[in-house]
């Protein structure tokens, strides 16, 4: 039967013909189905044998979502990439992987991305082609251009691994040391401490090993250093003889809300209180490690109602902890953003430290970490400073070239500090980049670069969590799918060859990684198996290299700590906590629609920006859920709807990172308000940090109500018990592990 | 199956789930979900939208609750007294429980949804005609309709490159609902076949337990008693069948439950209570 | 070694459009729900008496017709597999171990034809393809909707390899779905390859009968 019939029609004709027409039932043609010649199909020009279509492949690679240097496994099918998962041999996630690093693929296939190069011609960027753009590059910054030293600079992500390294040889190259390595969500301060006061930028975390963790608004579960791995950890921590957190932030994190115990102190008041409760343990001589009398004497101020007064935690929740840590020892004690990023950041987490020191933490939970031997590849860390710097040299005008990579500062930098503006005062900006972001669309040249899917490359997670310290190696899981993109390293390279003729040996920057990977010293690449010329196929196939670690040991050592800040706040009653989260990161995922879509993980808000409150601040101000307020600094002012809720001080407001972007495609532009914008400009005096927890502000009623997107029906079980609860007394009873 | 196979074999066809129903299982695949150890990252529910096409619905889509996420994870606040939610939140990964008794198998008037000799309750989205009787039969609420035809703008060129091959992407007046990654399933099977052995442990491994960071999600075959899942279920005395089970009343406080077991609908997905420390 | 693998991946096998359109529900669907379908089980199976597949097989049956497909190049299936006696596998090489038997790789073409027939004009047209680094882009003749789950190495392993049938006859298994191709020019759908086609078969041979077996 092979008269062509649409639904509509058929389903006429069953009216009228019956059983008839049913009998052939199975057997009937259909419109939407069943076609010949509707469809292409191509064949391979040449096979690979181990390619069958229709079979997955799986090729390892790195994760470039964040820094944290997860290995990938990518599953190939007819040459284009569907799905990544952990590479299980990677010591840094274990075949595990978060919802950004699941996301890659939606970065790569983004409809979004720019697919040819762009000249700034008048005050519009056009596409023009990869001889112009290479020419333009080639006139401006080459060997003939005149331009050299300071003049030129370059602002970045945090890079590791070679991408470091040519980097550095470009900068070199031209005599400037200017290379600014900027990331909103770091670590900056705690890696200063922990420098200072231990010899380790980065010490191991031995999660697994404490009897309780006391977190000071570190989210490590979401945000903070390495979430993947950290999450591992975690799970270990959990089983087994169950080890209890504590959590004290101003705002319920991911971990936050993990907790056996959350506490809000005062914003900014978490150095106090973690002084208190070290001088708790002192008086009552629980201390494994003896305290100088120097430092027992200026702790003896921090009373138990004095730090209650100062932090509004109680008493009785003040020696609780301390007890805890005595009675669970070895503890864990971690400080993230909450508490790094005040002016006095730098004291709170070396007071946070200092709890460390005095329960002997050091050498069981805390440990020296791995370092990769090869120094040139290692991790430069994203930071806040160098945004300040940049900012800076901008305003005196002293940047003729900019490069930037990875990075966009036009978003991430606060208002006050002019950035986009001190942009305009650079003659010639160049962009790597995938998207039109908003630093991206200021820049004179921009150089589409290919995704983390099509480019090759090594990274040097900047936490090392293993004995032996890991490279990861990025290779492309398919071919670019736009015509025009290219890989940064081979920019960079032929950037390279204007100046240096020895770069000429490389044809493009895979061939310069091959050479660089196989030719490393034997305490680098003496765990690849095969001999050396088999090295790089061996190290494609794993996607790692553990290299061997030299042993250090940690010099824990105290440092002095300064509490006093003073300002006059009045009209800013509220504190701003610019929260991070696990999905949005700092923005640069706000173009990917999976990530818009999946809920914060605690709010549950989807596709928009919202100001959490207290419901005591809430009534103050007679909002609800979905109200909006009006978020004001003295550095400007924001709008979002509100989410009321029990896991925020009274005196504090957060706002999400991630959205608000003026440009970055459809799925990011005009959607939800950017809380970096209002800070102010307040630094960390030690370590020269944007204080992004520092600044204040005033709520205020907007009189403006929409619905708040978010998922969920109820906002408790109502009575049900879906998520059942017991203690950990019932769980020791029953699973008898204590 | 033809018409003569069930006059003939009438009692057993309509033996009750009491009475182990009338499936010949091979295999009864389940899942152990540790809320201890799940840290509600939504790491689970990207994996499954990146293996099953899962659409992206949009603000004002989503606002309405029509957003297609199988795995999704609820948060809850509960019993806060004080000024401040101390315990933290609760999270709860909830997707179709598969369940053995399935209230939404009967009520649908095309048999579009169905048991499998795998122990699924599996929707065959080419038969589907929309009715919706499922998903309002369902007590989990884990049945997501296609009110729109969302390939039209969910995947704008080149996006629509990563949409998995071995699962159609379903169009307007379709319901849907995690399988249990049955893509995955079936190529573990032929995997298996092909190399001429049983399948074994760990051969099938759902998107959301590949992904889940402190891998608080065990997937398995809970009639293979080897299997980790097994044991899992074993250890907290809980077992595959309808019925609300009797525990050794000595360990009333193993962890283990089904979430609407009193509906005696048999669901697939053991839960693990979340432990507080209530001393700190 | 890269140069390999950046060829390799440039071509892309399947089509996107295709899976783009699942459809509702179609008739036959609603149909098969009805126990009237379970009369077309039953009809008596059509013999296949000029194919020596083993008696304890019964063929599929239905019959189709089809206008010819228009493909870039008019590939002669008659003249490779009746008068060079060439196996269907020896082109469709991934049919015992994929879905998908795969059309040939351009390289495997150009294996002979580098010296075999060069003056002919379908020839001349394949080596400009090959040597502009292309392939040709042929349409689909046998293509199941995209909500079907079909796999060509199940089928080659039952009918074929369990049944110890003489691999070089191989033909005569494929053209149980495909028809007698040996006829043909350029591949004509003889078979409905629809529901009750492939259902009736699976009936008759001892088929899995579970939906997910078949649909995705």
């Amino acid at each position: 039967m092979s008269v062509k019939v649409n639904r509509r029609k058929f389903l006429k004709m069953l009216g009228w013909g019956g059983a008839g027409t049913a009998l052939t039932g199975c057997d009937l043609p259909t419109t939407v189905t069943l076609e010949e010649g509707k469809e292409e199909v191509v064949s391979y020009l040449m096979p690979e044998e181990y390619a069958i279509p229709g079979i997955g492949v799986w090729y390892a690679s790195t994760c470039t979502q964040c820094e944290a240097g997860c290995g990938l496994h990518g599953r190939v099918r007819e040459g284009r990439v569907l799905k990544v998962e952990g590479n299980p041999d990677s010591p840094v996630n274990h075949g595990k992987s978060c919802m950004m690093g699941q996301s890659t693929v939606q970065s790569h296939y983004n409809p979004d991305r720019i697919t040819s190069p762009m000249m700034r011609k008048g005050s519009t960027l056009q596409s023009v082609s990869w001889d112009e753009a290479m020419s333009a590059l080639t006139s401006k910054i080459g060997p003939d251009s005149g331009v050299k030293g300071d003049r030129v600079g370059m602002i970045t992500g945090t890079v590791s691994g070679h991408q470091a390294v040519i980097i550095d040889e470009l900068l070199a190259q031209v005599g400037s040391k200017n290379h600014y390595v900027h990331e909103v969500i770091n670590t900056s301060v705690w890696s200063s401490v922990c420098r200072d006061m231990l010899g380790d930028e980065m010490p191991k975390l031995n999660y697994d090993k404490a009897g309780v963790i006391l977190s000071f608004g570190a989210d490590f579960l979401g945000t903070w250093i390495s979430p993947v791995h950290n999450m591992g950890e975690y799970a270990k921590f959990r089983k087994g003889a169950r080890g209890s957190l504590i959590q004290v932030e101003p705002k319920m994190t991911l971990t936050g809300g993990n907790a056996d115990l959350w506490i809000p102190a005062k914003p900014g008041t978490e150095g106090a209180l973690a002084l208190g409760i070290a001088n708790f343990i002192i008086e009552r001589g629980w201390n494994a490690v003896d305290v100088p009398s120097s430092i027992a004497k200026t702790l003896n101020q921090y009373t138990l109602t004095a730090v209650e007064k100062v932090t509004g935690v109680p008493v009785n929740k003040i020696k609780r902890i301390a007890s805890m840590l005595t009675e669970r020892a070895p503890s864990l004690v971690i400080a993230g953003a909450s508490t790094e990023n005040h002016e006095n950041g730098y004291d709170a987490v070396a007071s946070v430290m200092l709890l460390n020191l005095i329960m002997g933490n050091i050498g069981k939970t805390i440990e020296a970490s791995a370092k990769f031997p090869e120094k040139a590849l290692r991790a430069k860390q994203g930071n806040t400073k160098d945004l300040l710097l940049l900012a800076k040299a901008l305003k005196d005008n002293k940047l003729d070239v900019l490069f930037t990579y990875n990075t966009n500062p036009a978003f991430t930098a606060p208002a006050v500090l002019q950035v986009s503006e001190g942009l305009s005062s650079v003659g010639f900006k160049v962009a790597f980049s995938m998207f039109p972001d908003e630093t991206t669309l200021q820049a004179d040249l921009v150089l589409p670069i290919h995704s983390g899917m099509e480019d090759w490359g090594t990274h040097v997670p900047a936490y090392q969590p293993d004995t032996s310290s890991v490279l990861s190696l990025q290779q492309p899981l398919m071919e670019p799918i736009h015509k025009e993109t290219r890989g940064f390293g081979d920019i960079m390279l032929s950037m390279l060859k204007l100046r240096n003729k020895n770069f000429g040996d490389f044809p493009d920057y895979y061939s310069y990684l091959q050479t660089a990977v196989a030719n490393m010293p034997a305490d680098v690449t003496g765990s690849v198996e095969g001999a050396s010329k088999d090295i790089w196929s061996n190290v494609l196939q794993k996607g790692i290299v553990k290299a061997k670690a030299s042993a250090n040991a940690l010099t824990p050592k105290l440092v002095d700590m300064k509490f006093k800040v003073k300002h006059d706040n009045s009209g800013y009653p509220m504190h701003l906590v610019p929260s991070a989260r696990l999905g949005l990161w700092d923005g640069r995922h706000a173009n990917i629609p999976w990530l818009q879509e999946f809920p914060d993980q605690i709010a549950k808000v989807v596709w928009g920006s919202w100001a959490e409150l207290h419901p005591k601040k809430a009534s103050e101000l007679g909002v609800k859920n979905g109200d909006y307020v009006r978020v004001t600094s003295a550095s400007g002012s924001i709008e979002a709807q509100v989410y009321i809720h029990k896991g925020i001080h009274p005196d504090a407001v957060s706002v999400p990172m991630g959205q608000g972007h003026d440009e970055f495609g459809r799925y990011a532009k005009g959607r939800g308000v950017n809380p970096l914008k209002i800070l102010n400009p307040l630094m960390e005096r030690r370590t020269g940090e944007l204080a992004t927890h520092a600044t204040r502000v005033k709520v205020t009623n907007a009189h403006k109500h929409e619905k708040l997107v978010h998922l969920g029906g109820s906002e408790t079980q109502v009575g049900r018990k879906f998520v059942k609860t017991i203690s950990v007394d019932q769980l020791r009873r029953t699973e008898g592990e204590a | 199956m033809s018409f003569k196979n069930i006059l003939e074999n009438f009692s057993y066809y309509r033996r009750d789930a009491e009475d182990g129903g009338h499936h010949e299982y091979d295999h009864r695949f389940g899942m152990t979900i540790d809320l201890d150890i799940c840290t509600g990252c939504n790491s689970c529910s990207t994996a499954c939208y990146a293996e099953n096409n899962l659409a992206v619905v949009g603000k004002e889509r989503f606002e309405k609750g029509q957003a297609m996420h199988w795995m999704r994870v609820e948060r809850y606040w509960d019993n806060i007294e004080g000024d401040y939610a101390e315990e933290g939140a609760k999270f709860l990964p909830m997707l179709c429980q598969n369940c053995g008794a399935a209230t939404c198998e009967p009520v649908c008037p095309v048999a579009a949804t169905y048991h499998t000799p795998d122990g699924l309750n599996a929707q065959v989205y080419n038969r589907c005609i929309g009715s919706r009787y499922c998903s309002n039969n369902c007590p989990f609420r884990v049945r997501y309709f296609n009110f729109w035809s969302y390939y039209e703008d969910s995947w704008p060129e080149p996006l629509n490159m990563q949409l998995n091959p071995d699962l159609s992407v379903r169009d307007k007046g379709v319901m849907e609902k995690c399988t249990f990654c049955i893509q995955r399933i079936r190529t573990a099977k032929d995997k298996a076949q092909r190399e001429e052995r049983v399948m074994a442990d760990g051969d099938v491994v759902t998107a959301c337990a590949q992904a889940c960071p402190t891998g608080a999600i065990v997937f398995g075959d809970t009639m293979d008693p080897d299997s980790r899942v097994s044991k899992l279920w074993e250890k907290h005395q809980v077992h595959r069948g309808p019925f609300l089970q009797k525990k050794d009343k000595t360990n009333e406080e193993i962890r283990g439950y089904r979430i609407f077991d009193e509906l005696n609908v048999d669901p697939s997905i053991l839960y693990l209570e979340r432990v507080r420390d209530t001393e700190v | 070694m890269q140069v390999e693998r950046r060829t390799l991946l440039r071509k892309l096998v399947c089509s996107l459009r295709g899976r783009m359109r699942m459809k509702t529900v179609t008739i036959k669907q609603l149909l098969s729900f009805s126990v009237l379908a379970f009369v077309v089980s039953i009809l008596p199976a059509k013999s296949y008496a000029e194919l020596p597949v083993p008696a304890h097989i019964t063929p599929p049956v239905g019959e189709h017709e089809s206008p010819i497909v228009p493909q870039p190049i008019e590939f002669p299936h008659d003249r490779h597999v009746n008068d060079m006696k060439i196996n269907c596998m020896y082109c469709h090489t991934y049919a015992r171990r994929s879905k998908v038997a795969g059309i040939p790789p351009t390289s495997k073409c150009m294996g002979c034809h580098k010296v075999i027939a060069t003056d002919k004009p379908r020839i001349q047209q394949l080596t400009e393809y090959w040597e502009k680094g292309e392939s040709p882009k042929w349409l689909k003749v046998h293509d199941v909707p995209d909500y079907v789950h079909f796999t060509h190495e199940k089928h080659i392993r039952k009918f074929v390899f369990d049944e110890k049938f003489p691999v070089e006859d191989v033909q005569q298994v494929c053209g149980l779905c495909h028809g007698e191709v040996r006829g043909m020019t350029v591949a004509e759908k003889k078979k409905p390859l629809n529901m009750g086609f492939c259902q009736r078969c699976h009936e008759a041979n001892g088929g899995p009968g579970d939906c997910w077996a078949c649909h995705k």
